[in-house]
Protein backbone atom coordinates (compact mmCIF):
# COMPACT_ATOMS: atom_id res chain seq x y z
CA UNK A 1 0.00 0.00 0.00
CA UNK A 2 2.87 2.42 0.86
CA UNK A 3 6.00 2.65 -1.08
CA UNK A 4 8.88 4.19 0.01
CA UNK A 5 11.75 5.51 -1.19
CA UNK A 6 14.91 6.00 0.78
CA UNK A 7 14.69 8.84 4.02
CA UNK A 8 11.32 10.01 2.10
CA UNK A 9 8.32 9.69 3.80
CA UNK A 10 6.42 6.77 2.16
CA UNK A 11 3.29 7.84 0.39
CA UNK A 12 -0.17 7.16 1.71
CA UNK A 13 -3.10 6.26 0.49
CA UNK A 14 -6.21 8.83 0.92
CA UNK A 15 -8.90 7.43 2.64
CA UNK A 16 -12.98 8.16 1.91
CA UNK A 17 -16.15 7.58 4.13
CA UNK A 18 -17.62 5.14 2.70
CA UNK A 19 -21.25 4.04 3.39
CA UNK A 20 -22.80 1.07 2.18
CA UNK A 21 -26.75 1.77 1.08
CA UNK A 22 -27.96 -2.20 -0.44
CA UNK A 23 -29.33 -3.31 2.40
CA UNK A 24 -32.68 -2.06 0.44
CA UNK A 25 -31.41 -4.98 -2.51
CA UNK A 26 -31.00 -7.82 -0.29
CA UNK A 27 -33.57 -10.37 -0.10
CA UNK A 28 -32.68 -12.61 3.03
CA UNK A 29 -36.25 -10.88 4.45
CA UNK A 30 -38.32 -12.01 2.16
CA UNK A 31 -40.47 -14.99 1.82
CA UNK A 32 -41.70 -16.31 -1.19
CA UNK A 33 -45.88 -17.22 -0.87
CA UNK A 34 -46.12 -18.43 -4.64
CA UNK A 35 -46.91 -14.66 -5.69
CA UNK A 36 -46.71 -13.44 -8.74
CA UNK A 37 -46.33 -10.17 -10.16
CA UNK A 38 -49.01 -8.46 -10.24
CA UNK A 39 -47.79 -6.90 -6.75
CA UNK A 40 -44.83 -5.09 -7.86
CA UNK A 41 -46.66 -3.54 -11.02
CA UNK A 42 -49.23 -2.22 -8.27
CA UNK A 43 -46.50 -0.73 -5.76
CA UNK A 44 -44.84 0.88 -8.75
CA UNK A 45 -47.92 2.38 -10.25
CA UNK A 46 -49.07 3.52 -6.75
CA UNK A 47 -46.19 4.74 -5.88
CA UNK A 48 -45.33 7.12 -9.36
CA UNK A 49 -48.57 7.86 -9.33
CA UNK A 50 -48.94 9.67 -6.26
CA UNK A 51 -45.73 11.13 -7.18
CA UNK A 52 -47.20 12.19 -11.09
CA UNK A 53 -50.65 13.89 -9.02
CA UNK A 54 -48.39 15.89 -7.35
CA UNK A 55 -47.01 17.12 -10.81
CA UNK A 56 -49.95 17.09 -12.42
CA UNK A 57 -51.44 20.06 -10.77
CA UNK A 58 -48.79 22.24 -11.87
CA UNK A 59 -48.63 20.88 -15.66
CA UNK A 60 -52.32 21.30 -16.70
CA UNK A 61 -54.56 21.82 -13.37
CA UNK A 62 -57.55 22.67 -15.92
CA UNK A 63 -58.13 18.98 -16.87
CA UNK A 64 -59.52 16.21 -14.91
CA UNK A 65 -57.75 13.14 -14.23
CA UNK A 66 -59.68 9.74 -14.84
CA UNK A 67 -59.20 6.21 -14.51
CA UNK A 68 -59.21 4.10 -17.93
CA UNK A 69 -62.32 2.86 -16.95
CA UNK A 70 -64.10 6.41 -16.44
CA UNK A 71 -62.93 7.40 -19.89
CA UNK A 72 -65.24 9.55 -21.94
CA UNK A 73 -65.68 9.65 -25.59
CA UNK A 74 -64.67 12.95 -26.82
CA UNK A 75 -63.30 14.16 -23.31
CA UNK A 76 -59.76 15.70 -22.93
CA UNK A 77 -58.71 14.54 -19.72
CA UNK A 78 -55.13 13.02 -18.21
CA UNK A 79 -54.83 9.06 -17.74
CA UNK A 80 -52.10 7.93 -14.95
CA UNK A 81 -50.71 4.57 -15.42
CA UNK A 82 -48.53 1.60 -16.73
CA UNK A 83 -47.29 1.88 -20.10
CA UNK A 84 -47.02 -1.92 -21.77
CA UNK A 85 -45.87 -2.05 -25.39
CA UNK A 86 -47.20 -4.47 -27.56
CA UNK A 87 -44.39 -5.99 -29.87
CA UNK A 88 -44.38 -8.70 -33.00
CA UNK A 89 -41.20 -9.63 -32.74
CA UNK A 90 -40.37 -10.05 -28.85
CA UNK A 91 -40.02 -13.64 -28.22
CA UNK A 92 -42.88 -15.27 -26.64
CA UNK A 93 -42.59 -19.16 -24.38
CA UNK A 94 -45.86 -20.03 -26.78
CA UNK A 95 -44.55 -19.46 -30.20
CA UNK A 96 -42.55 -22.90 -29.28
CA UNK A 97 -45.56 -24.59 -28.93
CA UNK A 98 -47.74 -22.65 -31.66
CA UNK A 99 -48.50 -24.90 -34.44
CA UNK A 100 -47.97 -23.44 -37.47
CA UNK A 101 -44.05 -22.03 -38.06
CA UNK A 102 -44.71 -18.29 -38.71
CA UNK A 103 -42.86 -15.79 -40.96
CA UNK A 104 -40.58 -14.61 -37.42
CA UNK A 105 -37.45 -16.20 -38.22
CA UNK A 106 -36.36 -18.68 -35.15
CA UNK A 107 -33.31 -16.93 -34.88
CA UNK A 108 -33.99 -13.77 -33.28
CA UNK A 109 -32.74 -10.62 -33.53
CA UNK A 110 -30.56 -8.59 -31.14
CA UNK A 111 -33.01 -5.73 -31.23
CA UNK A 112 -37.03 -6.43 -31.22
CA UNK A 113 -38.57 -3.27 -32.55
CA UNK A 114 -40.48 -3.26 -35.23
CA UNK A 115 -42.67 -0.17 -36.93
CA UNK A 116 -45.69 -2.33 -35.87
CA UNK A 117 -44.96 -1.58 -31.84
CA UNK A 118 -47.75 0.16 -30.10
CA UNK A 119 -48.47 1.09 -26.92
CA UNK A 120 -51.04 0.69 -24.20
CA UNK A 121 -51.78 2.48 -21.10
CA UNK A 122 -53.02 0.15 -17.68
CA UNK A 123 -54.09 1.16 -14.49
CA UNK A 124 -55.97 -1.31 -11.96
CA UNK A 125 -59.37 -0.41 -13.89
CA UNK A 126 -58.45 -1.42 -17.19
CA UNK A 127 -55.94 -1.01 -20.48
CA UNK A 128 -56.36 1.61 -23.26
CA UNK A 129 -55.05 1.63 -26.80
CA UNK A 130 -52.50 5.06 -26.93
CA UNK A 131 -53.21 6.82 -30.93
CA UNK A 132 -51.26 9.20 -32.25
CA UNK A 133 -47.83 10.66 -33.74
CA UNK A 134 -46.93 12.91 -30.14
CA UNK A 135 -45.87 8.75 -28.98
CA UNK A 136 -42.94 7.02 -30.28
CA UNK A 137 -43.16 3.53 -29.23
CA UNK A 138 -39.68 3.24 -29.93
CA UNK A 139 -38.34 5.09 -27.20
CA UNK A 140 -40.49 3.57 -24.51
CA UNK A 141 -40.76 0.08 -22.75
CA UNK A 142 -43.38 -1.68 -20.58
CA UNK A 143 -43.54 -0.83 -16.78
CA UNK A 144 -42.99 3.30 -16.60
CA UNK A 145 -45.39 5.04 -15.32
CA UNK A 146 -46.35 8.45 -17.15
CA UNK A 147 -49.22 10.51 -17.41
CA UNK A 148 -51.15 10.92 -20.26
CA UNK A 149 -53.57 13.87 -21.72
CA UNK A 150 -55.56 13.19 -24.48
CA UNK A 151 -58.93 12.17 -25.24
CA UNK A 152 -60.42 9.20 -26.18
CA UNK A 153 -61.90 8.50 -29.98
CA UNK A 154 -64.74 6.94 -31.51
CA UNK A 155 -62.54 3.46 -32.10
CA UNK A 156 -62.09 3.44 -28.56
CA UNK A 157 -58.25 4.70 -28.98
CA UNK A 158 -56.98 6.97 -26.44
CA UNK A 159 -55.84 9.99 -28.51
CA UNK A 160 -52.21 11.29 -27.54
CA UNK A 161 -51.96 15.31 -26.98
CA UNK A 162 -49.16 15.58 -24.81
CA UNK A 163 -47.76 12.99 -21.99
CA UNK A 164 -45.68 13.83 -18.52
CA UNK A 165 -43.00 11.34 -16.72
CA UNK A 166 -42.05 12.21 -13.43
CA UNK A 167 -38.43 13.39 -14.48
CA UNK A 168 -35.34 13.52 -12.84
CA UNK A 169 -35.58 12.86 -8.95
CA UNK A 170 -34.65 15.69 -6.59
CA UNK A 171 -30.87 15.55 -5.45
CA UNK A 172 -29.43 16.56 -1.90
CA UNK A 173 -26.29 18.33 -2.28
CA UNK A 174 -22.81 17.58 -2.84
CA UNK A 175 -20.44 18.88 -0.61
CA UNK A 176 -18.09 20.94 -2.81
CA UNK A 177 -15.47 21.84 -0.03
CA UNK A 178 -12.85 18.80 -0.57
CA UNK A 179 -9.91 20.58 -1.80
CA UNK A 180 -8.20 17.23 -2.77
CA UNK A 181 -8.16 15.16 -5.78
CA UNK A 182 -9.55 11.63 -4.81
CA UNK A 183 -10.51 9.32 -7.11
CA UNK A 184 -12.97 6.18 -7.66
CA UNK A 185 -11.72 3.29 -10.38
CA UNK A 186 -14.34 1.40 -11.98
CA UNK A 187 -13.70 -1.64 -14.15
CA UNK A 188 -16.15 -4.17 -15.26
CA UNK A 189 -16.19 -7.38 -17.76
CA UNK A 190 -13.24 -8.85 -16.27
CA UNK A 191 -13.96 -12.13 -17.43
CA UNK A 192 -11.08 -14.38 -15.75
CA UNK A 193 -11.60 -17.70 -17.50
CA UNK A 194 -12.49 -17.04 -20.49
CA UNK A 195 -10.14 -16.69 -23.75
CA UNK A 196 -10.72 -13.16 -23.99
CA UNK A 197 -8.99 -12.39 -20.65
CA UNK A 198 -5.40 -11.42 -20.66
CA UNK A 199 -3.59 -11.94 -18.02
CA UNK A 200 -1.05 -9.78 -18.41
CA UNK A 201 -3.32 -6.84 -18.93
CA UNK A 202 -5.03 -7.16 -16.38
CA UNK A 203 -1.84 -7.63 -13.45
CA UNK A 204 -0.65 -4.54 -15.22
CA UNK A 205 -4.16 -2.51 -14.25
CA UNK A 206 -3.19 -4.22 -10.57
CA UNK A 207 -0.05 -3.45 -10.30
CA UNK A 208 -1.11 0.42 -11.20
CA UNK A 209 -4.09 0.85 -8.95
CA UNK A 210 -1.81 -0.92 -5.78
CA UNK A 211 1.28 1.04 -6.51
CA UNK A 212 3.22 -1.03 -7.89
CA UNK A 213 4.23 0.69 -11.14
CA UNK A 214 5.87 3.65 -12.55
CA UNK A 215 7.81 6.11 -10.45
CA UNK A 216 6.83 8.47 -7.58
CA UNK A 217 4.27 10.58 -10.12
CA UNK A 218 2.51 7.61 -11.14
CA UNK A 219 1.77 6.46 -7.78
CA UNK A 220 1.29 9.81 -6.24
CA UNK A 221 -1.84 9.33 -8.87
CA UNK A 222 -2.16 5.66 -7.49
CA UNK A 223 -2.55 7.23 -3.89
CA UNK A 224 -5.21 8.89 -4.59
CA UNK A 225 -7.74 6.23 -5.65
CA UNK A 226 -9.88 5.55 -2.50
CA UNK A 227 -11.62 2.73 -4.06
CA UNK A 228 -12.07 0.11 -6.91
CA UNK A 229 -15.46 -1.01 -7.64
CA UNK A 230 -15.87 -3.86 -9.84
CA UNK A 231 -19.39 -3.67 -12.10
CA UNK A 232 -20.08 -7.38 -13.21
CA UNK A 233 -18.56 -10.11 -14.65
CA UNK A 234 -15.46 -10.60 -13.11
CA UNK A 235 -15.62 -14.42 -14.07
CA UNK A 236 -16.36 -16.90 -17.49
CA UNK A 237 -16.95 -20.59 -16.48
CA UNK A 238 -17.80 -22.50 -19.41
CA UNK A 239 -21.55 -22.76 -20.21
CA UNK A 240 -20.66 -26.16 -21.22
CA UNK A 241 -20.61 -27.03 -17.43
CA UNK A 242 -24.14 -25.51 -16.41
CA UNK A 243 -26.06 -28.11 -18.51
CA UNK A 244 -26.76 -29.93 -15.73
CA UNK A 245 -25.33 -33.00 -16.26
CA UNK A 246 -22.99 -34.10 -13.61
CA UNK A 247 -18.77 -32.65 -14.33
CA UNK A 248 -16.20 -35.41 -14.36
CA UNK A 249 -13.57 -35.19 -11.67
CA UNK A 250 -10.67 -34.01 -14.33
CA UNK A 251 -12.71 -31.27 -14.97
CA UNK A 252 -13.43 -30.01 -11.53
CA UNK A 253 -10.77 -27.70 -12.13
CA UNK A 254 -12.31 -26.04 -14.71
CA UNK A 255 -15.17 -24.85 -12.52
CA UNK A 256 -12.71 -23.85 -10.27
CA UNK A 257 -10.06 -22.24 -11.96
CA UNK A 258 -11.63 -19.23 -13.01
CA UNK A 259 -13.07 -18.41 -9.57
CA UNK A 260 -9.50 -19.38 -7.85
CA UNK A 261 -7.52 -17.19 -10.35
CA UNK A 262 -9.78 -14.37 -9.89
CA UNK A 263 -9.23 -14.71 -6.15
CA UNK A 264 -5.54 -13.97 -6.44
CA UNK A 265 -6.03 -10.22 -8.13
CA UNK A 266 -8.61 -10.06 -5.64
CA UNK A 267 -6.45 -10.60 -2.85
CA UNK A 268 -3.90 -8.06 -4.67
CA UNK A 269 -6.05 -5.71 -4.60
CA UNK A 270 -7.91 -5.77 -1.74
CA UNK A 271 -4.62 -5.88 0.48
CA UNK A 272 -4.17 -2.03 -1.09
CA UNK A 273 -7.28 -0.33 -0.93
CA UNK A 274 -11.26 -0.99 -0.73
CA UNK A 275 -12.86 -3.06 -3.06
CA UNK A 276 -16.30 -3.27 -4.28
CA UNK A 277 -17.49 -6.39 -6.31
CA UNK A 278 -20.89 -6.84 -7.64
CA UNK A 279 -22.23 -10.13 -9.67
CA UNK A 280 -23.11 -9.65 -13.22
CA UNK A 281 -25.31 -12.22 -15.92
CA UNK A 282 -22.39 -14.08 -15.94
CA UNK A 283 -21.01 -14.52 -12.54
CA UNK A 284 -22.59 -17.20 -9.92
CA UNK A 285 -25.13 -15.41 -8.64
CA UNK A 286 -28.66 -15.66 -8.60
CA UNK A 287 -30.61 -14.76 -12.25
CA UNK A 288 -33.06 -12.48 -10.69
CA UNK A 289 -32.35 -8.73 -10.09
CA UNK A 290 -31.85 -7.78 -7.21
CA UNK A 291 -28.60 -10.04 -7.66
CA UNK A 292 -27.52 -10.87 -4.24
CA UNK A 293 -23.83 -10.39 -3.17
CA UNK A 294 -21.18 -13.01 -4.30
CA UNK A 295 -20.62 -15.47 -1.79
CA UNK A 296 -17.58 -15.11 0.29
CA UNK A 297 -16.87 -18.63 0.20
CA UNK A 298 -16.18 -18.07 -3.26
CA UNK A 299 -12.99 -15.58 -2.28
CA UNK A 300 -10.59 -17.75 0.51
CA UNK A 301 -7.82 -14.88 -0.11
CA UNK A 302 -9.54 -11.89 -0.30
CA UNK A 303 -12.66 -12.29 1.62
CA UNK A 304 -10.27 -12.32 4.92
CA UNK A 305 -9.39 -8.52 4.38
CA UNK A 306 -12.05 -5.89 5.48
CA UNK A 307 -11.60 -3.88 2.55
CA UNK A 308 -12.74 -6.70 0.58
CA UNK A 309 -17.09 -5.41 0.56
CA UNK A 310 -19.44 -8.34 -1.76
CA UNK A 311 -22.09 -5.81 -3.29
CA UNK A 312 -25.45 -6.71 -4.33
CA UNK A 313 -26.38 -5.73 -8.00
CA UNK A 314 -27.44 -2.62 -8.44
CA UNK A 315 -25.45 -1.37 -5.60
CA UNK A 316 -25.73 1.86 -4.23
CA UNK A 317 -23.46 3.78 -1.98
CA UNK A 318 -21.74 6.90 -1.15
CA UNK A 319 -18.42 7.73 -0.52
CA UNK A 320 -17.71 10.96 1.20
CA UNK A 321 -21.32 12.25 0.64
CA UNK A 322 -21.35 11.90 -2.99
CA UNK A 323 -24.23 9.47 -4.10
CA UNK A 324 -23.52 6.64 -6.26
CA UNK A 325 -25.95 3.83 -8.11
CA UNK A 326 -24.81 1.43 -10.44
CA UNK A 327 -25.65 -2.21 -12.35
CA UNK A 328 -23.71 -4.56 -14.20
CA UNK A 329 -25.58 -3.42 -16.93
CA UNK A 330 -28.84 -6.08 -17.41
CA UNK A 331 -31.24 -2.88 -17.00
CA UNK A 332 -29.50 -0.97 -20.05
CA UNK A 333 -28.59 -4.52 -22.33
CA UNK A 334 -32.36 -4.78 -21.49
CA UNK A 335 -33.92 -1.42 -22.69
CA UNK A 336 -31.75 -1.66 -25.50
CA UNK A 337 -33.18 -4.75 -26.86
CA UNK A 338 -36.82 -3.45 -26.43
CA UNK A 339 -36.43 -0.12 -27.25
CA UNK A 340 -33.94 2.51 -29.26
CA UNK A 341 -31.68 5.44 -28.19
CA UNK A 342 -28.44 7.18 -29.73
CA UNK A 343 -26.04 5.76 -27.41
CA UNK A 344 -26.48 3.76 -24.36
CA UNK A 345 -25.71 6.94 -21.99
CA UNK A 346 -29.48 8.36 -23.48
CA UNK A 347 -31.00 4.80 -22.23
CA UNK A 348 -29.66 6.07 -18.96
CA UNK A 349 -31.01 9.38 -18.88
CA UNK A 350 -34.07 8.00 -19.51
CA UNK A 351 -34.29 5.14 -16.60
CA UNK A 352 -33.34 8.40 -14.52
CA UNK A 353 -36.46 10.62 -16.21
CA UNK A 354 -38.46 7.58 -15.22
CA UNK A 355 -37.02 7.50 -12.04
CA UNK A 356 -37.05 3.77 -12.34
CA UNK A 357 -33.48 1.62 -12.69
CA UNK A 358 -34.86 -1.66 -14.38
CA UNK A 359 -38.50 -0.39 -15.67
CA UNK A 360 -38.66 -3.72 -17.71
CA UNK A 361 -38.31 -5.82 -14.82
CA UNK A 362 -40.51 -8.05 -14.64
CA UNK A 363 -41.61 -8.16 -17.96
CA UNK A 364 -38.35 -8.96 -19.81
CA UNK A 365 -36.01 -8.78 -16.84
CA UNK A 366 -36.08 -11.51 -14.18
CA UNK A 367 -36.59 -9.81 -11.01
CA UNK A 368 -37.76 -11.12 -7.29
CA UNK A 369 -41.26 -10.86 -7.11
CA UNK A 370 -42.01 -8.47 -4.43
CA UNK A 371 -45.52 -7.55 -2.64
CA UNK A 372 -44.84 -4.72 -0.43
CA UNK A 373 -41.99 -2.56 -2.60
CA UNK A 374 -40.06 -1.75 -5.61
CA UNK A 375 -36.92 -1.22 -4.55
CA UNK A 376 -35.97 -0.07 -8.05
CA UNK A 377 -37.46 3.37 -7.73
CA UNK A 378 -35.23 5.80 -7.57
CA UNK A 379 -36.10 8.35 -5.10
CA UNK A 380 -32.96 10.53 -4.42
CA UNK A 381 -31.27 11.26 -7.33
CA UNK A 382 -27.88 10.02 -7.26
CA UNK A 383 -24.39 12.07 -8.15
CA UNK A 384 -22.98 9.31 -9.82
CA UNK A 385 -24.68 6.90 -12.41
CA UNK A 386 -22.49 4.23 -13.52
CA UNK A 387 -23.55 1.24 -15.88
CA UNK A 388 -21.09 -1.93 -16.45
CA UNK A 389 -20.19 -4.49 -18.99
CA UNK A 390 -21.26 -2.12 -22.18
CA UNK A 391 -19.36 -1.72 -25.56
CA UNK A 392 -17.44 1.17 -24.61
CA UNK A 393 -16.07 3.99 -22.16
CA UNK A 394 -18.88 6.97 -22.72
CA UNK A 395 -19.74 9.88 -20.10
CA UNK A 396 -21.59 12.61 -19.70
CA UNK A 397 -22.90 14.88 -17.34
CA UNK A 398 -26.73 15.33 -16.99
CA UNK A 399 -28.03 18.58 -15.80
CA UNK A 400 -31.48 18.68 -14.19
CA UNK A 401 -34.45 21.05 -14.39
CA UNK A 402 -33.90 21.55 -10.39
CA UNK A 403 -30.05 22.06 -10.49
CA UNK A 404 -29.66 18.42 -10.05
CA UNK A 405 -26.03 17.14 -11.92
CA UNK A 406 -25.41 13.49 -12.27
CA UNK A 407 -22.40 12.21 -13.84
CA UNK A 408 -23.32 9.05 -16.00
CA UNK A 409 -20.80 6.66 -16.82
CA UNK A 410 -20.80 3.91 -18.96
CA UNK A 411 -18.09 1.07 -18.44
CA UNK A 412 -16.77 -0.76 -21.10
CA UNK A 413 -16.13 -4.67 -20.66
CA UNK A 414 -12.47 -4.70 -19.72
CA UNK A 415 -11.51 -8.06 -21.29
CA UNK A 416 -12.48 -6.39 -24.67
CA UNK A 417 -11.07 -3.27 -24.41
CA UNK A 418 -8.55 -2.55 -21.26
CA UNK A 419 -10.25 0.03 -20.18
CA UNK A 420 -11.27 1.10 -17.17
CA UNK A 421 -12.77 4.47 -16.04
CA UNK A 422 -11.29 7.06 -13.05
CA UNK A 423 -13.66 9.37 -11.36
CA UNK A 424 -12.58 12.33 -9.29
CA UNK A 425 -15.22 12.76 -6.28
CA UNK A 426 -13.98 16.69 -6.03
CA UNK A 427 -15.15 17.39 -9.29
CA UNK A 428 -16.73 14.63 -10.78
CA UNK A 429 -14.86 14.69 -13.91
CA UNK A 430 -14.27 11.08 -15.38
CA UNK A 431 -11.07 10.00 -17.48
CA UNK A 432 -10.43 6.25 -18.95
CA UNK A 433 -7.25 4.23 -17.96
CA UNK A 434 -6.20 2.07 -21.08
CA UNK A 435 -4.06 -0.67 -20.23
CA UNK A 436 -2.62 -2.65 -23.59
CA UNK A 437 -0.09 -5.10 -23.98
CA UNK A 438 0.54 -4.76 -27.79
CA UNK A 439 4.44 -3.96 -28.14
CA UNK B 1 -61.14 -23.13 -9.99
CA UNK B 2 -60.90 -26.46 -9.17
CA UNK B 3 -63.67 -28.18 -11.21
CA UNK B 4 -63.67 -31.25 -8.71
CA UNK B 5 -65.87 -28.72 -6.64
CA UNK B 6 -69.02 -28.79 -9.00
CA UNK B 7 -70.67 -30.89 -6.42
CA UNK B 8 -70.61 -28.76 -3.45
CA UNK B 9 -71.81 -26.22 -5.20
CA UNK B 10 -74.62 -27.30 -7.06
CA UNK B 11 -76.16 -29.43 -3.78
CA UNK B 12 -77.70 -32.66 -4.91
CA UNK B 13 -79.61 -32.35 -1.40
CA UNK B 14 -81.06 -29.72 0.20
CA UNK B 15 -78.12 -29.24 3.80
CA UNK B 16 -79.55 -29.63 7.32
CA UNK B 17 -80.63 -26.76 9.30
CA UNK B 18 -77.09 -26.64 11.03
CA UNK B 19 -74.29 -24.78 9.28
CA UNK B 20 -71.91 -27.48 9.18
CA UNK B 21 -68.00 -26.06 9.39
CA UNK B 22 -66.76 -25.75 6.05
CA UNK B 23 -63.43 -27.10 4.79
CA UNK B 24 -61.08 -25.06 3.47
CA UNK B 25 -62.11 -25.16 -0.83
CA UNK B 26 -64.46 -27.05 -1.05
CA UNK B 27 -68.03 -25.40 0.04
CA UNK B 28 -66.66 -21.80 0.07
CA UNK B 29 -68.01 -20.84 -3.29
CA UNK B 30 -69.37 -17.04 -2.79
CA UNK B 31 -72.53 -17.92 -3.29
CA UNK B 32 -73.84 -13.50 -2.66
CA UNK B 33 -75.10 -13.28 -5.94
CA UNK B 34 -76.94 -16.14 -7.00
CA UNK B 35 -78.03 -16.30 -10.45
CA UNK B 36 -82.06 -16.55 -11.21
CA UNK B 37 -80.98 -20.01 -12.88
CA UNK B 38 -79.70 -21.64 -10.21
CA UNK B 39 -82.38 -19.93 -7.85
CA UNK B 40 -85.05 -22.37 -10.11
CA UNK B 41 -83.11 -24.64 -10.12
CA UNK B 42 -82.93 -25.70 -6.62
CA UNK B 43 -85.82 -24.19 -5.75
CA UNK B 44 -84.79 -22.21 -2.73
CA UNK B 45 -82.26 -18.96 -2.03
CA UNK B 46 -79.49 -20.05 -0.04
CA UNK B 47 -79.85 -17.66 2.91
CA UNK B 48 -77.36 -19.06 5.06
CA UNK B 49 -74.17 -19.80 3.46
CA UNK B 50 -71.31 -21.69 5.06
CA UNK B 51 -69.17 -18.33 5.40
CA UNK B 52 -70.50 -15.82 8.26
CA UNK B 53 -70.78 -12.17 8.09
CA UNK B 54 -67.30 -12.05 9.17
CA UNK B 55 -65.74 -13.81 5.69
CA UNK B 56 -68.28 -11.90 4.26
CA UNK B 57 -66.35 -8.59 5.39
CA UNK B 58 -62.90 -9.82 4.38
CA UNK B 59 -63.99 -11.05 0.81
CA UNK B 60 -65.22 -7.27 -0.21
CA UNK B 61 -61.70 -6.26 1.54
CA UNK B 62 -60.34 -8.91 -1.02
CA UNK B 63 -62.46 -7.35 -4.22
CA UNK B 64 -61.54 -3.97 -3.41
CA UNK B 65 -59.18 -2.45 -6.10
CA UNK B 66 -57.84 0.35 -4.28
CA UNK B 67 -55.82 -2.53 -1.96
CA UNK B 68 -54.28 -3.83 -5.14
CA UNK B 69 -53.90 -7.44 -6.15
CA UNK B 70 -55.08 -10.06 -3.74
CA UNK B 71 -53.80 -13.12 -4.90
CA UNK B 72 -50.62 -14.30 -3.60
CA UNK B 73 -50.10 -12.42 -0.11
CA UNK B 74 -51.74 -13.30 2.91
CA UNK B 75 -54.90 -10.80 4.00
CA UNK B 76 -53.43 -9.26 7.37
CA UNK B 77 -49.85 -8.89 4.88
CA UNK B 78 -52.28 -7.00 2.40
CA UNK B 79 -53.93 -4.85 5.28
CA UNK B 80 -50.37 -3.97 7.02
CA UNK B 81 -49.19 -2.64 3.22
CA UNK B 82 -52.31 -0.66 2.45
CA UNK B 83 -51.37 0.59 5.60
CA UNK B 84 -47.85 1.36 5.20
CA UNK B 85 -48.91 3.27 1.84
CA UNK B 86 -51.32 5.27 3.48
CA UNK B 87 -54.73 4.16 2.00
CA UNK B 88 -56.25 3.68 5.27
CA UNK B 89 -57.31 0.64 5.53
CA UNK B 90 -60.60 0.43 7.56
CA UNK B 91 -59.05 -0.96 11.20
CA UNK B 92 -62.34 -3.59 11.31
CA UNK B 93 -60.97 -5.97 9.07
CA UNK B 94 -57.44 -5.81 10.97
CA UNK B 95 -58.97 -6.37 14.05
CA UNK B 96 -61.13 -9.12 11.81
CA UNK B 97 -57.78 -11.22 11.09
CA UNK B 98 -55.95 -10.05 14.30
CA UNK B 99 -58.92 -11.98 16.64
CA UNK B 100 -57.89 -15.65 17.47
CA UNK B 101 -60.73 -17.80 15.22
CA UNK B 102 -63.37 -19.49 17.30
CA UNK B 103 -64.00 -22.32 14.82
CA UNK B 104 -60.45 -24.19 14.92
CA UNK B 105 -61.70 -25.47 11.52
CA UNK B 106 -61.49 -22.23 9.78
CA UNK B 107 -58.34 -20.76 11.99
CA UNK B 108 -55.97 -20.75 9.27
CA UNK B 109 -58.46 -19.91 6.41
CA UNK B 110 -59.44 -16.24 7.18
CA UNK B 111 -56.07 -15.39 6.95
CA UNK B 112 -55.72 -16.44 2.99
CA UNK B 113 -57.78 -14.64 0.24
CA UNK B 114 -60.96 -15.61 -1.68
CA UNK B 115 -59.12 -17.08 -4.40
CA UNK B 116 -56.54 -18.85 -2.71
CA UNK B 117 -55.94 -22.73 -3.48
CA UNK B 118 -58.57 -22.06 -6.15
CA UNK B 119 -56.82 -20.33 -9.09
Amino acid sequence: MADSEMGEAPLERKQAVYRNLDERFEIQGEKYKGQQYSHIYYVRLHQMRSLLQSFISKWKPHLPVNSVLGLEEGKECIIVGTLYKHMKLKPSVLDEYSKERSAIPLVKPHNFTSTDDHLILEDESGRVKLAGPMLTPLAFVTGIVVAIHGKETSKGDFFVEDFLDAGLPPQVDRPLDSREDKYVAFVSGLSVGSSAFNPLQFQLFVDHITGHLGDENEQRISSQIVRLVIAGNSMHIQQGYFSGQSVAPKDHAKLTEPIRELDIFLTQLVSALPVDIMPGCNDPANYNLPQQPLHRCLFSGASAYNTFTSCTNPHQFDLDNVQFIGTSGQNIDDLYKYSDAKDRIEFMERTLRWRHLAPTAPNTLGCYPYTDKDPFLIESCPHVYFVGNQEKYETRLLQGPDKQSVRLISIPRFCETGVAVMLNLRNLECHALTFSTNL
Amino acid sequence: MSSGDIKGFYRQKKKGGVAKPSTTSSSKKSNSAQTPALVSRTGVIDLKDEYGEEEEVLRQFDMDMKYGPCIGVDRLDRWERAAAMGLHPPPHVRDLLAAPAVVSVTAGTKLRCLWEGRV
